[in-house]
């Protein structure tokens, strides 16, 4: 075959793949791998804060940080957070899946509907939250206070005890119709006949739900985990914007920790280090769930 | 065990109607087939009496009690899925076990009775398998052993053996009549396979387009169709249809195609110059090579295009004035193709039918 082109070396040609995957390539590694290996460089260097010199020594901000009381406790809470954000919008997901999957007029319509928190941007649902918290005018508190169920003593956000519950509710508020979503998708793409037959096998539609359902719709609800999770670990706007980790530190997750250090104390090389530990803990996280419930992608 | 009524069963799909005011009724422990081609309506009715299908119009009745709201779970039915409809994420064994399952069997049992269905279709050494890594005809057994590992009130088959090869089809088929004799289940078996329904049925439903043509012993229906339609679904090869006018000749009545003229029973209740259906079954047509066999009365003449032999019996297909027909010899005659032969009708199996209403023209008495 004749080529006008032959001059070019053939990894330039529109056959080979690399010209097409260069574009992405480049932006994954100036955007991506790029800022991670400078933090990692950051974390290396032990910063004086009154001088503002940074001395090149490896291991400070690393044994620091394994030394560091609020990172254990960061740690914690963005467990805790995560991991019962995490079950209610899986729960509530899959419930209001299981109602919207329906064929009959107007669900269509309610589909539609359900979607509409996740257009709202994570800080305005964290503000809109806030004044709904309001021990004065709020009108979850004031629900609270008048079914005798919280007092206006200790309001929502300003009680340890419930301020993180008051952060994870804005949460599972706006991401539980993104698992609503994903398992509509699952749900509706099931065949029907199994579920036929289980019915004249004599299964009740709790007995197919368990037994069909759950099984067929597995790997879409570990791949759901899978996203809510990881996404779930870098929390940050709702902390931010509804206590700023407070009271004291009852809401400090670990991206805002990372995030006080930073902006707060300017300790950049330690800050890394802390959002180096994130980043750490979700894919030791992540990669374990993947191996456990063996998630394919 | 229950015995199973329809009365004025109808089924629409919005405007569509594909099941119009259906009447039947299955006896207590009777074997029935439901035969009728494709999109004739048999596996909605039977998705209707399993409870799948809802019931536009009319009453489904076990025992003679309404069950039109009664839930499938609840109708203790066992069936087989034309699309066998197996749980996919679950073993061979798992999946005849489930309903065993459900209703908290012991596991001793539930072993037993998984090990004895498989043993009868073949499907000891996949029991452990997925249905994906079945075979069509593997998976149909599935569907089957599912079925009978069950002790319902009725069986219900969708085409259970539409995927099989012929050897494990008519196996499979005697497998399923004596189960059905030592168990004594009400069945109802869907197949578009006469042959199916002529060897298995205590009764054969014939159904087209929504309607039931005619019902009774695979025999009955043999002998006796009711129309042209029935007349000609049942039977292999078909029964040959000619188009005929009857004449009269010396004060006797005869049918007339084209130039061949065919005897016509004494009882035939036509009339010179009505134009008829004369239907003959091919074993009742025998054939004698031209010029032997003298003083064949009321035979036509044709000719021999293609000549099978099955074994037991010829089977000659011919041209009759032009029309295809078929004739079966017992003999052990060589027959030679485009051999000029002569057919004679056995006046006792010959039918009429109406060219109009193409119902059958029952005899004078
Ligand atoms: N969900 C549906 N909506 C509309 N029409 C339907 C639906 N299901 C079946 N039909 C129609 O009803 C008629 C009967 O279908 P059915 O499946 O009962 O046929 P069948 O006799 O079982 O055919 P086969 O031998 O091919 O399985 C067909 O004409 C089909 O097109
Ligand atoms: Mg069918």
């Amino acid at each position: 075959m004749t080529s006008r082109r032959t001059w070019l070396p053939n990894w330039l040609t529109s056959e080979h793949p690399l010209p097409w995957l260069f574009p992405v390539t480049s932006l994954l590694l100036v955007f991506g791998l790029y800022p991670v290996l400078y933090s990692l460089w950051l974390s290396f260097f032990k910063r004086n804060p009154a001088t503002r010199i940074e001395k090149f020594e490896p291991s400070w901000n690393w044994s620091k940080l394994l030394a560091d009381d609020r990172v254990w406790d960061a740690v914690q809470v963005t467990f805790t957070y995560a991991g019962i954000a995490l079950f209610l919008q899986l729960a509530l997901g899959m419930a209001i899946a299981l109602l919207l999957d329906s064929d009959k007029r107007g669900f269509g319509v309610l589909r539609a509907l359900m979607t509409l928190p996740l257009v709202v941007p994570p800080a305005v649902t964290g503000m809109m939250f806030l004044l709904m918290y309001d021990s004065s005018f709020g009108v979850i508190s004031n629900s609270l206070y008048a079914l005798n169920i919280l007092s206006p003593e200790n309001p929502i956000l300003g009680t340890g005890s419930t301020a993180l519950w008051g952060v994870i509710v804005a949460d599972v508020w706006q991401w539980t119709p993104f698992m609503v979503l994903i398992m509509l998708a699952g749900l509706r793409a099931l065949p029907r006949e199994p579920f036929e037959a289980a019915s004249i096998d004599g299964a009740s539609s709790f007995q197919s739900f368990i037994f069909l359902t759950l099984p067929m719709m597995s790997k879409i609800i570990a791949l759901a985990v899978l996203i809510r999770g990881i996404d779930l670990f870098r929390i940050y706007d709702y902390v931010k914007v509804m206590t700023d980790s407070g009271p004291g530190t009852a809401t400090e997750t670990l991206t805002a920790y990372a995030g006080t250090v930073y902006f707060k104390s300017a300790n950049f090389p330690y800050a890394s280090a802390v959002a180096l530990a994130t980043l750490l803990l979700v894919l030791v996280t992540s990669t374990i769930f993947i191996k456990l419930f063996k998630v394919r992608f | 065990m229950a015995s199973v009524n329809i009365e004025n069963l109808d089924k629409k799909y919005g405007a569509l109607s594909v099941l119009h005011s259906l009447n039947l009724t299955v006896a207590d422990g009777k074997f029935v087939v439901l035969l009728g081609p494709s999109g004739c309506g048999k596996s909605t009715l039977l998705r209707m009496i399993a409870g799948l299908e809802s019931i536009s119009a009319g009453e489904v009745q076990f025992d003679g009690v309404r069950v039109n709201e009664v839930h499938a779970k609840d109708r203790n039915i066992a069936m087989v899925f034309q699309n066998y409809a197996l749980y996919a994420h679950m073993s061979v064994r798992k999946n005849m076990a489930f309903s065993m399952r459900l209703r908290k069997v012991d596991k001793k049992v539930i072993n037993e009775k998984v090990e004895w269905a498989a043993s009868i279709l073949g499907l000891d050494s996949y029991l452990d398998r997925l249905p994906k890594e079945l075979s069509g005809g593997q998976r149909q057994r599935v569907a089957m052993g599912r079925a009978i590992v069950r002790d319902p009130d009725v069986f219900l088959f969708d085409e259970p053996l539409s995927n099989l090869d012929a050897k494990l089809r008519v196996q499979m088929r005697t497998e399923i009549k004596e189960l059905h004799q030592r168990l004594k289940t009400t069945t109802i078996y869907v197949t578009h396979d006469q042959i199916e329904a002529m060897t298995m049925a205590d009764e054969v439903v014939i159904m087209r387009d929504g309607y039931i043509e005619q019902s009774g012993s695979p025999m009955m229906i043999y002998d006796n169709p009711n129309n042209l339609f029935v007349a000609q679904f049942i039977g292999s090869p078909g029964m040959n249809v000619l188009r005929c006018t009857v004449v009269e000749q010396d004060g006797r009545l005869l049918a007339q195609h084209e130039d061949q003229i065919l005897a016509l029973p004494a009882d035939a209740n036509v009339t010179a110059g009505q134009v008829i259906y004369y239907g003959i079954r091919p074993e009742h047509l025998e054939p004698v090579k031209l010029g032997e066999g003298e003083g064949a009365v009321g035979g036509a003449q044709a000719h021999i295009r293609v000549v099978e032999p099955t074994g037991p019996e010829i089977h000659l297909y011919a041209s009759l004035a032009g029309q295809e027909i078929c004739c079966i010899s017992r003999t052990r005659t060589q027959w030679q193709p485009d051999e000029p032969i002569v057919v004679t009708p056995d006046l006792e199996h010959v039918h009429l039918f109406d060219v109009e209403t193409e119902n059958a023209i029952t005899p004078n008495h």
